[in-house]
């Protein structure tokens, strides 16, 4: 009876969670996907651009699942904090700090194109940072709520 | 505590569809601007070559586009700077598209440069090409590459033959110094006067002679020039000056020596 009871509290603790994770993931996995098609006609410019997606989707996927997993605990936010940072070192490294360059050949001689994107790359980190602030805010909320009822 | 989560996730939420909705509107926008190059045209202007280049601008996006700065910088293959020129559009509005021309001048007027090597010599030039934008005033773009371009001499291979001499009378010759050159520039014929001076081993002016030059691209010059010559003065041996003035430009003197 115990061990139904368990099992039961199991099911109904971690099935949603379970839903949500993949539900989550198939949310995150598709601008994805979309943008590797977007950009795979100019992938001889930028090689390094799908492995280095592939391994920054898998990490953020990673961080994903395991803070909905520990949802209801302080940890959600820690791993929230941990991807905020992933996406944020993918940004800073995706735009190589805000300066990208790439050669195109042309007729013979190769014309460099520089764009400087430090301004997005700024207005990205910027958000990048708030995400870590609330998740830093919800997690201080977190703990003095919990701190609160224990008290009372 | 809520209200603070609930500012920074409206924060964060208006940056993220700002960002979005300014990425994807500057590569729509970037998808319709079209630069592009006209044939360059070359002529000549008071000593200089100039290289015309027509430059054009469409910019059908949704952005401005700012400081557009085109520079050309021109070396020799030593890679000592020729010429510098730029070209500097400060606006280009959305919806709008502008015709503009990019001039690169290489002075070859041998009496002010230290160029007078490419009126006898064939090269290459390198050329250094940038062109510089600013996209919707919040993105600066550069584009910039490095070719070649081939000079042609204009009096490549430029000689004097054996110097004859026939008597005139009993006190004077005519000197007969044949001279030979080809233009191998494709912009510009050489076209003007040539002055040709003869000097004996002291020094001592013997005679000139003014020629006329008419020799288009791509052309040979062999010709002999005549002019009459004290006949004591005569050592066998000595300089010959020569002072040109052309269309294009005009070096003085370029000294050959004989005998």
């Amino acid at each position: 009876m115990v061990e139904k009871g368990h099992s039961k509290t199991f099911v109904r603790k971690f099935v949603p969670r379970i839903i949500k994770a993949a539900l989550l993931v198939v949310i995150t996995y598709l601008p994805l996907y979309f943008l590797s098609a977007f950009v795979e006609p100019f992938q001889s410019f930028f090689p390094w651009y799908e492995p280095l997606t592939n391994i920054f989707a898998a990490v953020f996927i990673i961080f994903l699942v395991v803070g909905v997993f520990t949802s209801g605990t302080v940890y959600q936010y820690v791993f929230g904090v941990a991807r905020t940072l992933v996406v944020m070192i993918f940004f800073i490294y995706a735009l190589n700090g805000g300066i990208v360059t790439l050669a195109v050949p042309n007729e013979g001689a190769s014309v460099n194109i520089m764009v400087d994107l430090r301004v997005i790359l700024a207005m990205l980190v910027l958000v990048c940072l708030l995400g870590i602030g609330k998740n830093v805010v919800q997690a201080i909320d977190f703990v003095s709520a919990k701190v609160e009822t224990k008290e009372i | 505590m809520r209200y603070a989560v609930r500012a920074l996730s409206w924060a964060t939420k208006i940056i993220w569809i700002f960002i979005v909705l300014f990425s994807a509107t500057a590569v729509y926008s970037a998808m319709n601007v079209r630069i592009g190059f006209g044939q360059p045209q070359a002529y000549l202007s008071s000593g200089f070559v100039v290289l015309s280049i027509p430059l054009f601008v469409n910019n059908y996006g949704l952005y401005d586009l700012s400081e557009l700065n085109m520079t050309v910088d021109v070396m020799d293959s030593n890679g000592s700077l020729l010429s510098e020129s730029s070209t500097l559009v400060a606006l280009i509005p959305k919806n709008s598209s502008i015709e503009t021309t990019h001039n690169v001048s290489i002075n070859i007027d041998g009496a002010t440069s230290q160029v007078q090597i490419y009126l006898f010599n064939d090269a290459v030039f390198n050329l250094d090409m940038s062109l510089k934008v600013k996209f919707a005033h919040a993105v600066p773009l550069q584009a910039s590459m490095n070719t070649t371009i081939p000079w042609g001499a204009p009096l490549y291979n430029f000689s004097i033959g054996q110097i004859s001499y026939n008597y005139v009378d009993l006190t004077h010759q005519e000197a007969i110094i044949p001279i030979s050159f080809d233009n191998h520039s494709p912009h510009f014929g050489v076209d003007g006067f040539m002055r040709v001076e003869i000097y004996n081993d002291n020094d001592e002016l013997l005679g000139f002679s003014v020629s006329d030059l008419n020799v288009p691209s791509h052309s040979s010059y062999d010709s002999q020039v005549g002019m009459v010559v004290d006949d004591s003065k005569i050592t066998g041996s000595g300089e010959v000056h020569f002072y040109f003035e052309t269309s294009a430009f005009s070096i003085s003197p370029v000294v050959m020596p004989y005998g």
